[in-house]
């Protein structure tokens, strides 16, 4: 209750600092979705060439990539933590976070709340939506909810790995590479796993379970497949929460071994 | 009850090793090379509740470490602490209450939003009611003169307004004890006798006990009962100032000014088996250096009774002075045999 209150606070501030930089707050709406639109449109060229994309029509990537953008979304308003290591490592900011009455992780995702990121969702559930009806997709009103289960499951799988990236930056003094390199291992996620080879494929389903966040509970609405991802989809929660326990657990070990900076 | 209870506390940090040039840097890469510094020896003191104690040494002695290690932010390598009766890195959250925390060159409020905002925003965090915040806020706007700061955005501050905003911000939950770290740095003599004055009054009316590091003297005289002084992460002195001060100056000097040019030869004459050295200043002034074994009556009787005097000063070594002599030996130690020999 406190920290959701807490949550409301800082979303207020975060308001009216915000909101005074207007054409700011328009540009980072509109280059988000200028990169997701891209992204897009990058899956459609792809079709222009093959009609099928390991046993996967355009209208079904095109749905898992709906399907990704609505957890993308809801991650990046809540965890807009990439540049972590720099602020608070580096700059010394964890200090100030430390000497207050709340969990250190959760100040700092208040601290770094973006709820424009929160439009991507809605588009990408526009996208799905859209796709639905294209794919002559039943829906039973259950949908909705399973949706809003595996939408959490893969918030939390997100939110456990770079949990657990930003801890790494407790142990090293500047893992500036393993941002980035994360970054474009989860883009792997959004597109049928199949069409990558078994090492791949095992790392993004186990390892780094970015297959979670995108086709795995995405196909649990789509027609099934010879080799039936969809029945790994209720795993998704279950992941989440592993994952984010494991993430949480590296924080908490990490901020003991902070060390701070200059004087 | 004790404030602050510390036992051979410790602190190793493990500091990479950056070698030389392009081909140091490239072997840096595979193999990393760390030195191991121990920022804080196995110091121990103890602090009671309403004490103001200051804390000062160095850059680098070690001093912001330990005001970390005693505020939670860093776990210690070894030792036993207790502030408040909490193990500070164990029960963080619970034990955070307690405490307000001071860095002078780091801000706790937000940068964009009005100092008021980061108040309420603090009171939130803290848990404080809406009542006793009122309370608090009101008598320490009043204290602090911040009354049209308030809704001020902090960037538009200046350093002098921002520290007596810092202050109120680490004191609205009403912690029993203080920790500031350099809270003068920067400011001018205004606002720092400002500071002084209104920390004074806090811990008479409150007994908030303060632990304070400064590099600025005249803070530690102004308001330390008691000095902690460290050296290379060890304790050389933990005591009163007016102690320090007497064990490790070495002694005072006289000023005078006389009514006609005296020369050096009868002034030495005068003081002859006294152990005591002259210098002149000019054609009627002079400086007379004495020792503590030399009684300043029995000195200044001799100058008096041969001399016509005009003016007479007397100069304390000051803190400044004793506290530089002590750096510069390296510890407190070789200043007390300097002082016996």
């Amino acid at each position: 209750m406190r920290y959701l209150s807490l949550f409301w606070e800082y979303l207020k501030n975060y308001a009216k600092t915000r909101l005074t930089y207007r054409a700011d707050f328009w540009i980072e709406v509109l280059s988000d979705l200028l990169f997701q639109g891209m992204n897009l449109i990058f899956i459609l060229i792809v079709f222009q060439h093959t009609p099928s994309l390991g046993g996967w029509s355009e209208a079904e990537v095109v749905f898992v990539y709906g399907f990704f953008m609505i957890p993308f979304g809801i991650f990046s308003t809540f965890f807009g933590i990439w540049n972590f290591s720099e602020r608070y490592i580096v700059k010394g900011e964890m200090d100030r976070v430390l000497t207050r009455p709340a969990h250190s992780l959760y100040q700092v995702l208040l601290e770094n709340v973006d709820p424009p990121s929160l439009i991507g969702s809605f588009v990408g559930a526009v996208i799905m939506a859209i796709c639905w009806t294209q794919l002559d997709l039943p829906f039973q009103i259950w949908d909705v909810l399973i949706l809003a289960l595996l939408v959490l499951g893969a918030v939390f799988i997100y939110a456990g790995l770079y949990t657990a990236l930003s801890a790494i930056s407790f142990y090293s003094d500047a893992p500036t590479g393993i941002v980035p390199l994360m970054y474009n291992i989860q883009n792997y996620g959004r597109y049928p796993v199949n069409i990558y080879n078994k090492v791949i494929r095992f790392m993004l389903t186990w390892l780094l379970p970015f297959a979670f966040v995108g086709v795995i509970p995405a196909s649990y609405f789509l027609e099934k497949k010879a080799d039936d991802l969809s029945q790994l989809a209720l795993m998704t929660p279950v992941m989440g929460i592993v994952v984010f326990t494991l993430g949480l657990l590296l924080w908490n070990h990490g901020v003991k071994r902070y060390h701070g900076a200059g004087s | 009850m004790l404030a602050i209870d510390v036992k051979d506390l410790r602190k190793k940090f493990n500091v990479q090793k950056n070698r030389e040039g392009l081909s140091g840097a490239l072997k840096d890469l595979f193999k990393r090379e760390y030195n191991e510094v121990t920022a804080v020896k196995d110091i121990s003191f103890q602090i009671p509740q309403g004490e103001i104690c200051g804390y000062i040494g160095e850059n680098g002695a070690g001093k912001s470490t330990t005001i970390k290690m005693l505020t939670g932010i860093l776990v210690p390598t070894s030792g036993d602490i207790r502030v408040n009766g909490f193990i500070p890195y164990k029960d963080r959250e619970k034990f955070v209450n307690g405490i307000g925390v001071v860095f002078g060159q780091r801000s706790q409020l937000w940068w964009d939003i009005g100092v008021i905002e980061s108040f309420q925003l603090l009171r939130k965090v803290y848990r404080v009611s809406e009542q006793d915040f009122r309370k608090r806020l009101d008598v320490l706007v009043e204290r602090l003169q911040l009354g049209e700061l308030l809704n001020r955005p902090v960037r538009k501050l200046s350093l002098g307004q921002r520290m007596r905003c810092e202050l109120v911000a680490s004191l609205l939950h009403n912690p029993s004890i203080l920790f500031l770290d350099e809270p003068t740095i920067g400011l001018d003599i205004v606002v720092k006798t400002e500071i002084r004055d209104f920390l004074m009054q806090m811990n008479k009316e409150q007994g908030t006990t303060i632990l304070l590091t400064t590099h600025d003297l005249q803070d530690i005289e102004a308001l330390c009962s008691r000095v902690i002084m460290l050296d290379d992460g060890r304790i050389i002195y933990d005591g009163g100032l007016d102690e320090l001060k007497n064990r490790w100056s070495k002694g005072r000097e006289i000023q005078f000014q006389f009514a006609a040019h005296t020369p050096l030869e009868k002034l030495k004459q005068l003081t002859d088996p006294l152990e005591v050295t002259w210098t002149l200043e000019n054609e009627v002034t002079a400086k007379m250096w004495l020792p503590h074994a030399v009684s300043v009556s029995d000195a200044l009787a001799r100058v008096v009774g041969g001399t016509e005097i005009r003016d007479i000063k007397i100069f304390e070594t000051n803190t400044d002075d004793i506290v530089r002599g002590i750096y510069q030996s390296g510890s407190a130690a070789a200043g007390k045999e300097t002082v016996m020999s």
